[in-house]
């Protein structure tokens, strides 16, 4: 099936057939040292021995994604896989040294672009418990509202994509349909679907609008039932149910180790959830369950995202219950904004704003401290580890996302499936490409 | 215990740190006494502890962390260059730590390592997640795992030769774009051109050995 490379435009002479058996005999992971990859063609005969590479991916409607994976194939089953990451990669450690610690706000939406919200806040939580304020009991809540809405949109996009990869299309369809009531509330509070670009250090842009109770009752009140439709639609679905039961199963041993956090460690049993262990924004007030699965497969991961979307409208219901009244800023305006208005009528707003705003001035922590701060994602443990030198910038800001230590385990997961197991894993895993490539 | 500020220590005040440091914290004291010298500070912000070691130390520490404190989960490496700044080492090796089994607790060990020397000894056998960890440390300041059985780059090509976190890798500019290969017209053909040599102003080249033969084979004088 040797492809021939005259189409690929290069000058490069045509390899010959043993030239290309040598190269493939060194073996992929020693081709960085030999021919480019791209010299040889994406699928190709082995010597002799029946196996084949074959890139899974990069462009792959299967992938979600800018994920490249390399199989070695022996008939349809996977005889050593690897992976290649970083087709989306932005610098956005890189940037975050070279701008204000407001600023990179925007830039944290890119990451996880599902559920940017929680990106947000995770970093928000960081800059702040480095500086070392409190946000006010509103702002807290709310974004425990907003965190939580934003997790049962990414969690039901997900089951959605695992239905429509393993032969479900409708659940996708339907997934979409009521994630979009999600994105409704999204767009009333802060004006934007996707790149939200919601908190500030020490708060939110500004507070929500009045009607922002009747849109989350009515969710809270339109919602559930499609936790039932997926159900139905998807557990009764012979092919679907025998596709993820017991295919890439994940045992707890190989979580702990890999470091697998959100629905897949503890949907193999590792019982590790921040907003429990290490409660940040008053979770701690409300009484939720972290659910445990034990089988660690790809159906088990299915059921710990629904478990978990009921617990995410728990939450919800209880903090609207008790949404407190009052700022949604921090009073401190030597780190957090002051409102738009008072800027254009008070001048020691003023002075705040310009102070905040201005290169070279801004939020400015303690010279060399540094600190690691984690929020749950809906991927799992979205960490910030901020280093300060005393300056308006960080010095260094490193993100640790839940989606690279999670898809370290894939290779090791689908080695000896079949590449319909692949899908079925990938599905699962849920690994969002801005976010693990940063 | 106050924090101490690390900027003003150096190498000749070690000995005094030992005997001044650490007010008895409690994660200083849980440590054995061997080990204990060969911690030279600890620091705590908002509740966070973290200590800070030698390269020579780090993987006896760590063997101690992962094997007799049970911290089970390693949550991430890095690494911060402290290029120009007033610091023992150019580089600082982070490793974040976590308890799963016990407390939750957090913990984070700070490696001072040499720049000239650049390497460390791989933990990927304590946990797996060090695997990649070290391997985008590895990609981004081009730091050496001794042991890391996948020490590829990662997040950049695989040609690329550069370490885009070090502070003198330039942030825009026609270094950075004159690494990736050329299409240009030639004749009726379109093809591939050669990337400009090695620029020396991007990192340093501390690499493997054969990484950084081949690159003084492909590098040219520039004019």
């Amino acid at each position: 099936m040797t492809q021939s490379p005259e189409n690929s435009g290069r000058e490069t002479p045509v390899p010959s057939a043993a030239t290309l058996e040598k190269e493939l005999e060194k073996g992929w992971k020693d081709h960085r040292s030999g021919v480019r990859p791209s010299s040889v063609s994406s699928i190709t005969d082995d010597d002799g021995e029946g196996r084949m590479v074959m890139n899974f991916g990069p462009q792959h409607p299967a992938t979600h994604g800018t994920l490249r994976s390399i199989f070695t194939l022996e008939g349809e089953s996977i005889v050593e896989a690897d992976v290649e990451i970083g087709y989306l990669h932005t610098g956005f450690e890189k940037l975050g040294e070279n701008m204000t610690y407001q600023q990179w706000v925007t830039v944290s939406d890119r990451m996880n672009y599902l559920s940017a919200i929680n990106n947000n806040v995770g970093y928000s939580v960081a800059v702040e418990e480095l500086l070392g304020i409190e946000v006010p009991p509103r702002c807290a809540a709310l974004r425990v509202i907003m965190c939580e809405l934003s997790r049962i949109a990414d969690h039901v996009l997900c089951v959605g994509l695992q239905g429509m990869d393993l032969g479900a299309f409708s659940v996708m369809l339907w997934a979409f349909e009521k994630r979009e009531l999600v994105y409704d509330i999204i767009e009333a509070v802060c004006g934007a679907r996707l790149t939200t670009s919601w908190t500030r250090v020490g708060g939110i842009m500004r507070d929500v609008p009045e009607f922002f109770p009747d849109l989350v009752y009515s969710f809270l009140d339109e919602f559930p039932p499609i936790i039932e439709e997926i159900h139905g639609m998807l557990l009764n679905n012979k092919i679907f149910v025998d596709r993820v039961k017991n295919v890439g199963t994940v045992t707890t041993e190989q979580a702990r180790s890999y470091g697998l956090t959100g629905p897949i460690g503890r949907s193999s049993g590792l019982d590790v959830d921040v907003r429990r262990d290490r409660p940040y924004l008053g979770y701690e007030n409300y009484d939720f369950k972290v659910p445990l699965q034990t089988e660690g497969d790809s159906f088990s991961r299915y059921m710990q995202r629904m478990e978990e979307i009921e617990q995410s409208l728990e939450i919800i219901r209880q903090a609207m219950a008790t949404l407190p009244k009052g700022e949604v800023v921090h009073d401190d305006f030597k780190t957090s904004l002051p409102k738009k208005d008072a800027v254009h009528k008070d001048m020691e707003s003023l002075i705040h704003h310009f102070k905040l705003v201005m290169l070279g001035h801004g939020i400015r922590p303690e010279t060399g401290k540094s600190l690691y701060s984690c929020t749950e994602a809906p991927c799992g443990e979205l960490g910030f580890f901020i280093a300060s030198d005393g300056s308006d910038t960080p010095y260094r800001l490193r993100v640790r996302p839940p989606s690279l230590y999670n898809y370290g385990l894939f290779p090791r997961l689908v080695e000896g499936g079949m590449i319909s197991d692949a899908v079925a894993v990938l599905s699962s895993f849920h690994v969002i490409a801005g976010e693990l490539d940063r | 215990m106050k924090s101490r500020s690390w900027s003003a220590k150096t190498a000749s005040t070690v000995e005094s740190m030992v005997v001044e440091m650490s007010a008895q914290h409690p994660a200083y004291d849980a440590l054995p006494a061997d080990l204990q010298s060969k911690i030279f500070e600890v620091f705590e912000h908002q509740g966070q502890v973290g200590m800070r070691c030698n390269a020579a130390d780090q993987r006896t520490l760590l063997e101690h962390f992962r094997l007799s404190q049970n911290y089970d989960f390693l949550v991430d490496v890095t690494a911060i260059d402290h290029l120009g700044k007033d610091a023992p080492e150019r580089f600082e090796v982070v490793y974040m730590l976590r308890a799963l089994q016990s407390n939750h607790s957090f913990f984070r060990l700070h490696v001072w390592l040499d720049e000239r020397l650049a390497s460390l000894p791989s933990v990927f056998d304590l946990w797996d997640s060090a695997r990649w960890g070290e391997r985008e440390t590895h990609d981004m300041f081009g730091i050496v795992f001794d042991g890391n059985p996948d020490l590829r780059r990662f997040l950049m090509p695989e040609d690329f030769p550069g370490f885009p976190l070090l502070k003198d890798y330039p942030l825009k500019g026609r270094d950075e774009r004159r690494q990736f290969p050329k299409v240009v017209a030639r004749g009726d053909r379109m093809v591939e051109e050669e990337p400009d040599p090695y620029p020396t102003s991007i990192g340093r080249q501390m690499h493997t050995p054969d990484y950084i033969e081949e690159v003084r084979r492909d590098s040219k004088p520039r004019e």
